[in-house]
């Protein structure tokens, strides 16, 4: 009897720990290499395009040394998930290459588990590829709806309302 | 109440609703357009504190051959990533009659790192070898439309502006700029060459405009 108890407990251990691991995988289905990824201006001009006919779409270019970029990102995630099946968000750190780990970190402990991209190459055409609007400052939000129009960009932080405003006007256009 | 006076009243409350909407609708900030190449540099007489206590005008800093304006401040990595350029350009400048100043536009952090004291500090720390002054209430970098930290304004010895922008492009590395965009400009200006490019843009970080 007491040989099948300690089967029977580990057996229940075995399973515990086998979903243990699972439901760890599932909350981080996305490697490191396709939650942050290196793009260029021309490629992220691309990836925006993409997206058009399918969803509206918020781009935010940020940075882990921006205090107002760290303050409005979780409003960002938070309006992701809300707006799910309408919206899709582009998150574009312009780190420093030194920095690029901690801009991973962030990123995963804000719960990001889509594509997001790592600026390369100088901050001129970077900047230009982003938005003709954009002087330079971070952080920087462009919102167009699912034809690729433009609904709003500024540069500065913002509140939960001023995204959510924009992103339904992008949606309902 | 008459019927003619209900009719008035009828008239004018659709123009009474549209104008309260409006007024309650949400304002977006919106600072001023950054000056064009070719205006000539705003508020040159308005009065600023340096770092050393001294106070003084754009227009009394100036050089003859004209004068570098950079909106900087203490708290942004990106500004620090420019720090060893910023004595070599600045005794550039002024070999070749341009004067130079700092302007710290950060008004919603003094207490935050960006007071008078902490300005004071920094210039210290680094050495600065040019003005540093407080720009009260970030009213010069409104005028000029600067836009963030750190952000160039050149003007000639008419105080026209000639070049803004960024100072090079690698923010990271001077070993590694390509394009010297300040110092060609400068160059170009006291040769009386074209400048080329007038504007650029580079990363920084916003302004923190006064509440």
């Amino acid at each position: 009897m007491k040989f099948k108890q300690i089967v029977l407990f580990l057996f229940c251990f075995v399973v515990f720990m086998a979903f243990g691991s699972v439901s760890e995988s599932a909350a981080q289905e996305i490697s490191d290499k396709e939650l942050l990824k290196d793009a260029s201006g021309e490629e992220l001009q691309e990836v925006i395009s993409s997206y058009q006919g399918e969803k509206a779409v918020l781009v935010n270019v940020w940075a882990t040394w921006c205090a107002p970029c760290i303050e409005e990102f979780p409003y960002i995630v938070d309006l992701k998930q809300k707006y799910e099946d309408k919206l899709h968000v582009i998150f574009i750190s312009a780190d420093f290459p030194s920095q690029r780990e901690k801009a991973l970190e962030f990123l995963k402990e804000q719960n990001v588990d889509w594509t997001t991209y790592f600026k390369t190459g100088k901050d001129q055409p970077f900047i230009e590829a982003i938005s003709d609007d954009w002087s330079g400052a971070l952080p920087f939000t462009k919102i167009l709806d699912n034809e690729g129009n433009l609904v709003a960009n500024w540069e500065q932080g913002a509140e939960y309302e001023k995204f959510e405003r924009y992103i339904k006007k992008a949606i309902n256009n | 109440m008459t019927i003619m006076k209900l009719h008035k009243l009828l008239y004018a409350l659709p123009i009474l609703l549209a104008a309260g909407i409006i007024a309650f609708l949400p304002v977006e900030d919106k600072k001023a357009d950054r000056l064009e190449i070719g205006a000539k540099a705003p508020l040159t007489d308005v009065k600023v504190t340096d770092v050393s206590g001294e106070v003084l005008t754009l227009k009394e800093v100036a050089g003859e051959n004209g004068l570098l304006v950079n909106f900087s401040c203490n708290t942004c990595p990106w500004v620090e990533a420019w720090e060893d350029r910023y004595n070599p350009i600045s005794k550039m400048a002024e070999e070749n009659g341009i004067g130079v100043i700092m302007l710290n536009p950060n008004a919603a952090i003094r207490d935050d790192g960006e007071s008078m004291e902490d300005m004071q500090a920094r210039a210290k720390s680094s050495g600065y070898d040019f003005y540093y002054a407080l720009d009260e209430g970030a009213k010069l970098a409104e005028a000029f439309g600067a836009t963030r930290t750190p952000d160039i304004f050149l003007f000639n010895s008419d105080m026209e502006l000639v070049y803004t922008g960024a100072i090079d492009d690698n923010a990271k590395s001077a070993e590694e700029v390509e394009q010297p965009y300040l110092k060609n400009a400068i160059q170009s200006l006291v040769a009386g060459k074209e400048i080329n490019p007038k504007t650029t843009k580079a990363l920084g970080c916003t302004i923190k405009w006064p509440k």
